[in-house]
């Protein structure tokens, strides 16, 4: 129990409650209270008003056929034509699909990386198809991009923080001003200090280990665009390691995903990834043996 | 990127982090007759891949011991022995083997006549001493048919058919009806029907009929008082004719129910529905529900009267009128424990795992709620911009000049903040929110240590940080989210379990009125 | 052994078994990657001419990966029938792919042969055939197998339904599954990728979709893909599982990094027979996929088709129900675009069906690899005339836990009609008693998921 809140006021709290319950015939009137009580009522969806339209021409449940398409991301209750789908349908499909390209081949806004004041480096990927073929290159920062690291960036930072395109530019745009800030002052809030931050044009997870080789922080964390999907094409990715080095295994990384505006929420998980940066320094570990 | 997202190969090898953990949670229910309690299990697990924050919900819902049914110790008329009701549930608590400080959640529920505000001050302070293991409420009809609805499983049935499922939860004196549709309560209603309204001997001398049902007796012709003998055969059409209106008020279609209004002066206790929706099953709980399922029609006075009381008539008249109906009858999963089952087992969520907040600071019990709903922005050029800043600045000043006027401003902490709505939650807006809620929090409760904040959706540790960064030392932020809490309703928040996961239990008072 | 030979003038003199397969191999990034691939189409040509002089006698006695070392090439070895080695082991690989496209031989041939070859001899020949090739020879391989109901038979194209919900919630599954049983989908099996890897709630998905098999007595099998362990402590908790899944590698390497090997497999193969819902025999469903062994760095410098061959060598072991490979899944660095992915699918299914494994394929791709739905088109038509025992139904081909696309449930409804396929003989009687289909084409009720509710 709350010491400060003793015994009396707790009384009275309750019969200030048992009051107004007494007294509460009017309550039932408020228009408002279609929610009810004590139950569990799981992710609260943002948008669960948005009206479906109902495309299986006599469906045996109408209602019942909206509470399904309302349970789920999936394409269902889309119906058919013969036995093919529809032609918005097909087409929508198709949208989300030239999106999901588009982003692959996209560039990170370079206003957002001086609002950030994140310099670039690259690393030897040369260019997109030989960045989709040869992952390994981009887990190689080039030379020059060495030395301007080591010529900006503090070494032995506590938390270094590095952001790079991977496989959506878009995922940068749209959630690094609410995830960078939030992650910020959730390290402040935790006391932590972060080195010098940058951007790395072309870069795979595995980039962590090769910087990590090179400013020694005791925790990485890289903010990356995720492989684009069709539900969106800018989400994007935290990799974090406790002390990145080559040879580090992917079970020593700790991932947070899915990180969009209808996914994971932005600023929510840049706050979370200071308390598992928080954690890895207590723990000195991260991945499959940091314990959460 | 990993070569295989979506099958991390690292992940999930039997991992046992992803495992479970059980939490004991106990229900007492102090009624008018009985007092029962209930300690249940409950199994929290994590229902967020490892690649996603963490997220928690409740799993499975164990019964772990049930009391017998005590007589509920009175002093008076409606007087509760508070002394021996708690001799009695810590008894109970004993024999259950639940030691002080095993129990993470409890729900003390005071129903029916006895709940009143003499007999919950009583209680609450006998439970003084283990205060922080239980939510004490007083339940209302709508409540207890709420919490009977759920301890008798309708809710969870009505996910499996189309229509409605009532519940009649009918104990002594009052029927406590709750409809669901699909999982989720829509409708509640009382009547004045149970099974000691009428009290009566082998004889047929009548002993006792209730104030609540004098009304609807005149007016249906039943010349009936304490102290005259009766015949079998009446009170079989009294109970019966009882039985149909109560089934008729939900079956006769909306047309009828004004007609069913004229007929029925004074059977429904409170409000009726404004409409009733189209059900396709019922069940019976309480004491009547389990005399439905286990005992045999009574012949004759003697048979009925084992208890000096109409409940076994009454209970084989419901079970002939719900047979003849258009509609399904099914079994309720419990019956004369189906309240305190619901109280103990179904009140309480977890809160999303991100939050903000200092773990000594917990538990809060009985915190009242204030919404703060925030509506979508306009975006578009500087003047909308201004004008939405203004827009906040008043909404914020309202809520918290509101929360001013309602609650006690020395109380630590005064209440909660719930924030809701379909804003859009970006790094922009969060700062700015948490700089005016800031502001005024401050400008109206300057001696409160602690401010409370329950968000609708995720954010509720970035936006605990923003605040605390601005509170400083001078307050305590204490942020959870993910639970969606109403105007009037009171919230408790129990002690983390491992880790973060905040045991959350919602009372609400205000209850639907109709069918949506 | 001669690894000698002259293309167009130039001499070509390479160095052991392995470089022979690998440059042998279609054009693959992942070989690429690897750095053991061909350099150009010449040598490309050098290898495969080299390899079709080789004998089947040449690739045993240079094992790729000795089975003293390797598990997986122990299990292989271990299946060898020598009376029928005996009879075929002078083969070149150009005489084993002529013996498997000639008109005589059937599939009562090819299935005693089966038993005298290993998984590198599969690959070896399969390194030789053309597409057509592999679609005509696959077609003549019928592989019917039983766990509660039968499918593989010819004519037959089954589908998994595949509802995935990006948080294993019930009723979200439930939505999707209702909408493929509404297309005629989830003969192969009722399969759900789960995003949870705990016991509880493979239990909980594991009971709800059975509930749905049990209430409309639908004639099916289900499963829930999360790791063995994890479906192992589920059914020792007392869920319903009619088969268990597991991932697999072609190396005792790969195996460990998927948290596996022969022993924990032996092991969930008794607790299935022994605890399952199925009735069997075969209560395995297993997924596999080219270059999986690379991304773990336990390929051992061999190539992706060799390697995938061996998976189907290990999972014959346990007489699958089912499996697949997940082609276009792993991403452009192992497979680049269309053309590679369409080449990779006919040679894996071509792969198993030759190593009596009851083969389906989930023809899919990543929206990384050059790649899009009309190629997904174009491969399961050259599978279904290849005899593909099943493809995966996702609701629209479009996987929103996975972030992947596949087929649909309209496009397997297609194939049937187009390529005169039925469902499993046993689940289209489910249809047509629920309506659903007459004489093998849907009925007008058909599309609608309301019906499962």
């Amino acid at each position: 129990m709350n010491p400060s809140l003793e015994l009396e006021q707790f009384v009275d709290r309750v019969m200030v409650e048992l009051e107004r319950k007494f007294g509460s015939d009017t309550l039932t009137d408020d228009p408002k209270s279609e929610s009810v009580s004590m139950e569990v009522k799981g992710a609260v969806s943002a948008n669960a008003s948005t009206l479906t339209t109902i495309k299986v021409p006599k469906p045996k449940w109408q209602e019942g056929l909206a509470e399904l398409i309302e349970s789920t991301p999936a394409r269902i209750g889309v119906w058919r034509t013969g036995t093919r789908p529809l032609t918005k349908e097909m087409l929508k499909f198709r949208c989300d699909h030239a999106a999901a390209i588009d982003s692959i081949y996209g560039e990170v806004n370079e206003q957002i990386l001086s609002r950030f004041d994140l310099f670039t480096v690259e690393t030897r990927y040369g260019n997109t198809e030989n960045y989709l073929k040869r992952p390994d290159m981009g887990r190689i920062v080039t030379a020059a991009g060495e030395e301007l690291i080591r010529v900006k960036c503090r070494s032995h930072p506590q938390v270094q923080v590095v952001v790079s395109d991977g496989l959506s530019a878009n995922a940068i745009d749209a959630n690094l001003p609410d995830v960078y800030p939030s992650l910020l002052d959730s390290l402040e809030a935790y006391g932590l200090r972060a080195g010098t931050p940058f951007f790395v044009r072309g870069g795979r997870v595995a980039v962590m280990d090769h910087i990590g080789e090179l400013l020694e922080p005791d925790v990485l964390v890289l903010l990356i665009g995720e492989r684009p999907g069709l539900v969106s094409s800018r989400s994007m990715s935290a990799y974090l390691c406790y002390r990145p080095r080559k040879g580090t295994v992917e079970s020593d990384r700790t991932v947070i995903s899915n990180i969009h505006p209808g996914g994971t929420p932005p600023v929510e998980a840049g706050a979370y990834i200071g308390t598992l940066v928080h954690k890895m320094l207590e723990q000195k570990t991260s991945g499959i043996h940091l314990d959460l | 990127m990993a070569a295989r997202i979506g099958y991390p190969v690292w992940l999930g090898m039997g991992d046992a982090k992803m495992d479970g953990s059980w939490i004991t949670s106990a229900g007492i229910d102090i009624g008018t007759s009985t007092t029962k309690l209930i300690v249940s299990r409950l199994k929290l697990v994590r229902t967020s891949s490892a690649l996603s924050l963490p997220r928690y919900e409740i799993a499975e819902r164990e019964l772990m011991y049930a009391s017998p049914i005590h007589a509920t110790p009175l002093t008076g008329a409606d007087q509760i022995d508070a002394d021996r009701v708690w001799a009695i549930v810590s008894g109970e608590l004993d024999k259950a083997e639940v030691g002080k400080g095993d129990l993470k959640s409890g729900a003390v529920i005071i129903t029916g006549e006895t709940a009143t505000k003499t007999n919950a001050r009583a209680i609450v302070h006998r439970l003084a001493d283990r205060a922080g293991d239980f939510v004490v409420a007083a339940a209302g009809a709508d409540l207890e048919a709420y919490l009977a609805g759920k301890g008798a499983g309708a809710d969870r049935r009505s996910l499996r058919i189309r229509g409605a499922v009532v519940n009649i939860d009918i104990g002594g004196g009052t029927a406590n009806a709750a409809i669901f549709r699909r999982g989720k309560l829509i409708g509640t209603i009382t009547f004045h029907i149970g099974g000691r309204l009428i009290q009566l001997d082998e004889t047929g001398m009548i002993r006792y009929v209730a104030p609540s049902i004098r009304t609807w007796l005149g007016a249906n012709g039943y010349r009936i008082e304490a102290g005259i003998v009766v015949a079998f055969s009446m009170i079989k059409d009294i109970c019966y004719a009882l039985s149909r209106e109560m089934l008729r008020y939900f079956i006769g279609g909306n047309v009828a129910l004004t007609d069913w209004h004229r007929n029925n002066n004074g059977l429904i206790a409170g409000q009726s529905l404004e409409q009733v929706p189209e059900i396709e099953e019922w069940m019976v709980s309480g004491g009547i529900g389990k005399l439905i399922q286990e005992r045999a029609a009574p012949a004759n006075l003697a048979e009925m009267a084992i208890h000096h009381d109409i409940g076994p008539l009454l209970a084989s008249a419901l079970r002939d009128c719900m047979q003849a109906s258009s509609l399904r009858v099914v079994d309720a999963d419990e019956t004369v424990r189906a309240t305190v089952i619901g109280a103990g087992m179904q009140s309480m969520e977890i809160g999303g795992a991100t939050v903000h907040l200092d773990p000594k600071l917990l538990p809060i019990r009985n915190l009242p709620v204030l919404k703060l709903e925030l509506s979508a922005a306009n975006e578009g050029r500087e003047e909308v911009v201004r004008l939405e800043a203004v827009r906040l600045e008043a909404e914020l000043e309202d809520t918290l000049r509101t929360a001013f006027n309602l609650f006690d401003p020395e109380a630590v902490p005064p209440f909660a903040l719930a924030i809701t709505g379909t804003r859009t939650m970006n790094y922009a807006f969060l700062q700015h929110l948490a700089d005016r809620l800031e502001s005024r929090f401050t400008h109206y409760f300057p001696r409160s240590g602690i401010m409370v904040v329950v968000c609708e959706r995720d954010i509720a540790q970035a936006l605990g940080q923003a605040l605390q960064r601005r509170c400083e030392k001078r307050l305590k932020v204490i942020c959870i989210d993910q639970i969606r809490v109403e105007h009037g309703d009171y919230i408790d928040l129990g002690e983390p379990v491992s880790g973060m996961m905040i045991p959350v239990v919602v009372k609400t008072l205000a209850f639907p009125n109709g069918a949506r | 052994m001669n690894l000698t030979t002259t293309v167009l003038g130039q001499t070509y003199q390479l160095k052991s078994m392995k470089e022979v397969l690998a440059k042998a191999n279609e054009e693959k990034s992942g070989d690429q990657l690897a750095g053991i691939a061909a350099e150009d189409a010449k040598e490309r040509m050098a290898a495969k001419l080299i390899l079709s002089d080789l004998t089947l006698a040449d690739i045993r006695n240079n094992p790729l990966l000795p089975p003293e070392k390797d598990e997986v090439s122990r299990v292989i070895e271990n299946a060898i029938n020598e009376k029928i080695y005996g009879e075929i082991r002078n083969w070149s690989v150009a005489e084993l792919r002529e013996y498997v496209l000639r008109q005589d031989t059937g599939n009562d041939q090819i299935r005693r042969i089966s038993k005298g070859l290993t998984s590198e001899m599969v690959a070896a020949c399969t390194k030789l055939m053309s597409n057509l090739d592999l679609v005509q020879a696959a077609a003549k391989v019928e592989v019917v197998t039983h766990c509660n109901i039968s499918i593989g038979q010819r004519g037959v194209l089954s589908g998994r339904a595949q509802p995935n919900h990006p948080t294993d919630n019930i009723q979200g599954i439930k939505a999707s599954l209702f909408e493929a049983l509404s297309y005629g989908i989830g003969d192969a099996v009722i399969g759900i990728n789960p995003v949870i890897d705990s016991a509880d709630s493979v239990k909980s998905i594991l009971l709800a979709t059975k509930e749905v098999m049990e209430k409309w007595s639908i004639p099916t099998q289900n499963c829930v893909l999360a790791h063995i362990k994890t479906q192992m402590k589920a059914i020792r908790q007392g869920a319903p599982a009619d088969m268990v899944f597991q991932s697999l590698a072609g190396t005792e390497d790969g195996n460990r990094a998927f948290g596996i090997d022969v022993a924990l497999l032996d092991e969930a193969d008794e607790l299935i027979a022994r605890e399952g819902t199925g009735t069997g025999p075969n209560l395995w469903y297993f997924e596999t996929g080219q270059g999986s062994e690379l991304s773990a760095e336990a390929h051992y410098g061999i190539d992706q088709v060799t390697l995938e061959a061996r998976c189907y060598g290990l999972a014959r072991k346990y007489k699958p129900f089912i499996v697949n490979t997940v082609v276009g899944f792993i991403g452009p660095e192992y497979l680049y675009d269309s053309k590679q992915v369409i080449r990779a699918g006919l040679e894996d299914h071509f792969m198993g069906k030759m190593q009596q494994i009851p083969m389906g394929v989930d023809v899919c791709y990543t929206n990384h690899m050059k790649a899009d739905q009309n190629d997904m088109d174009n491969l399961a038509v050259l599978l279904a005339a290849a005899g593909v025992n099943y493809i995966i139904g996702a609701p629209m081909a479009d996987d929103c836990m996975l972030n992947y696309q596949s087929t649909s449930y309209h496009d397997i409804a297609t194939l049937r009609e187009t390529m005169r396929l039925r469902p499993a003989p046993e689940f289209e009687r489910w249809l047509n008693r629920m309506g659903l289909m007459d004489n093998g084409r849907l009925t007008p009720l058909a599309g609608d998921p309301t019906l499962f509710m």
